[in-house]
């Protein structure tokens, strides 16, 4: 009975069979493989049985080729009830709709969730920002940017917070944040020394505690001590070591230095700066189209026209488009098309020399912090090689050189 | 030669105990109660109406009456016939 199982699956029909000995025409069928079963004799010219519905094709030829008469009295099966289902209009509609509305629903934001210890003041100021970055209930899910992106954004934009993690987990996205505590900077406490960090010469003392060491115009060392903790150590004019001092007197004050020494210290870099140089510039034309990507194909929804820009610079953003907890393998692309620009820079000698000379103090700049000012800077040495002027540049800079030590006591 | 081979067969059923329908091409009816024939091993149908099946064989005809006969399986050289049986006679060619 094997031939006729699943065959409700796979639909049948009942066929109805005219003409002189009908039982004949079934026996042409099993010579032709075809399977029929519950054949029923329902008159003197006329027989009933049933018939695959793949086989359908090999009875109407079959149909052709005798004189008998075929119709088909019942179609049974699981194709015959989809197509009935197709046909009901309403049903088709609803269920699509339906779907969509899953779709839909589960692309959008359903609750945004805050957790950790925050005060009530930074929770509302973080809903507060992220409702101007567009995260609130109701919105969709690939107009808003990724998780990643907006735990920087809240990091910089709320400094109370000192760490924020944000992951989006279905409809919901959760927030967890750690609020800073502000602690000051450790100093050292306690009596200390101030030594230099660098050689230089000094510039300008400002000090505010301790006895100082050193004056305007002198040239240190690095570790060399420029405002001493001690105090009233020598009366005299003498200028010994601190130890020593203290094993001679031991009534001597400690006191914590505090102050700002100003050196001027000198710094030589070498830059190298080429003489011909390409570079892109956007200029700030641009214009957006959506796709909607199905594997590496990718259908327009909106924008069908191409910018005429001569070089165009592209920029794609992609986000799975989910389906209540999976992602869909279809995807919404968002494309951005800059006009870009390639500008190409010829410089003279004296041009290079002068963009080396700013790239070369910037660096510095960056390198040395703000509080430190570049007094002025000398070219040492120049040369032309393969199209590249190589500088070395000699670099006096003023800043402050100053850093605690603490005094140990010796015992 | 022809005669050899036909001779050898029942020889080879009598003596080797090989299946009897195999060897012999003869048809092999299954008879259930009055419900149910299945007979494998036929040639063909040759007449089929309510009350009566008509099956080809090798030697002749195999007729099984009785009534409202329903075929439940058809297959080649395979028959499930349903209905109440009331007779099953062979008739030589």
């Amino acid at each position: 009975m094997k031939q006729i199982q699943g065959s409700y699956i796979k639909g049948y029909v009942r066929i109805k069979v005219t003409g002189h000995m009908p039982e004949l025409f079934f026996q042409e069928c099993t010579d032709r493989g075809v399977t029929v079963w519950n054949i029923k004799r329902d008159g003197k010219k006329t027989c009933s049985g049933n018939v695959k519905l793949a086989d359908i094709s090999e009875i109407k030829k079959l149909r052709r080729e005798t004189k008998y008469k075929i119709s088909f009295t019942q179609r049974r099966g699981y194709p015959f009830l989809f197509h009935r289902f197709l046909r009901r209009k309403e049903f088709v509609l609803s269920l699509v709709m339906s779907i969509i509305m899953i779709l839909f629903m589960s692309n959008i934001i359903w609750k945004v969730e805050v957790t950790g210890e925050l005060p009530i003041e930074i929770e509302e100021k973080i809903s507060k920002q992220l409702n101007e970055y567009g995260v609130h209930p109701g919105a969709w899910l690939f107009t808003i940017e990724s998780p990643g992106v907006i735990q920087q954004k809240l990091t910089n934009d709320i400094p109370e917070l000192l760490w924020v993690g944000v992951r989006q987990k279905g409809t919901t996205y959760q927030l967890e944040g750690v609020e800073k505590i502000v602690i000051k900077e450790e100093k050292v406490e306690g009596p200390r020394n101030l030594i230099a960090t660098k050689k230089g010469v000094i510039k300008r003392m400002y000090v505010s505690k301790g006895l100082p060491k050193v004056e305007v115009n002198d040239y240190v060392k690095p570790g060399q001590v420029l405002v001493s903790g001690v105090l009233n150590e020598v009366q005299d004019t003498q200028v010994n070591d601190d130890k020593e001092n203290k094993k001679e007197k031991k009534k001597s004050v400690l006191v914590p230095a505090e102050g700002e020494i100003i050196a001027s210290t000198w710094y030589e870099v070498d830059v190298t700066i080429p003489l011909k140089q390409n570079y892109e510039l956007l200029t700030g034309q641009q214009e957006k189209k959506y796709y909607l990507g199905i594997k590496d194909f990718k259908f327009p929804i909106w924008g069908f026209k191409s910018p005429e820009y001569e070089a165009v610079h592209h920029d794609t953003l992609e986000t799975p488009i989910k389906f209540i907890k999976w992602n869909l393998p279809l995807r919404i692309i968002e494309t951005t098309l800059s006009e870009k620009q390639f500008h190409e820079i010829d410089r003279t000698k004296e041009q290079a020399i002068q963009a080396g000379i700013k790239q070369a103090k910037e660096e510095l700049q960056l390198q040395l912090g703000s509080e430190a000012t570049i007094v002025s800077e000398k070219v040492l040495h120049e040369t032309i090689e393969n199209g590249k002027v190589k500088l070395e540049l000699y670099i006096t800079v003023e800043e402050n050189i100053v850093e605690a030590q603490p005094i140990t006591q010796g015992d | 030669m022809k005669k050899l081979h036909q001779r050898l067969r029942p020889w080879l059923v009598k003596h080797l105990a090989l299946p009897s329908d195999v060897v012999m091409e003869l048809p092999r009816m299954t008879i259930i109660g009055q419900l149910h024939v299945y007979i494998e091993n036929h040639k063909g149908l040759s007449v089929f109406t309510d009350n009566e099946l008509r099956l080809k064989t090798t030697k002749g005809y195999i007729q099984i009456k009785g009534s409202s006969f329903v075929l439940k399986m058809m297959l080649p050289e395979e028959i499930l016939l349903e209905g109440k049986i009331t007779e099953v006679k062979f008739i030589p060619r």
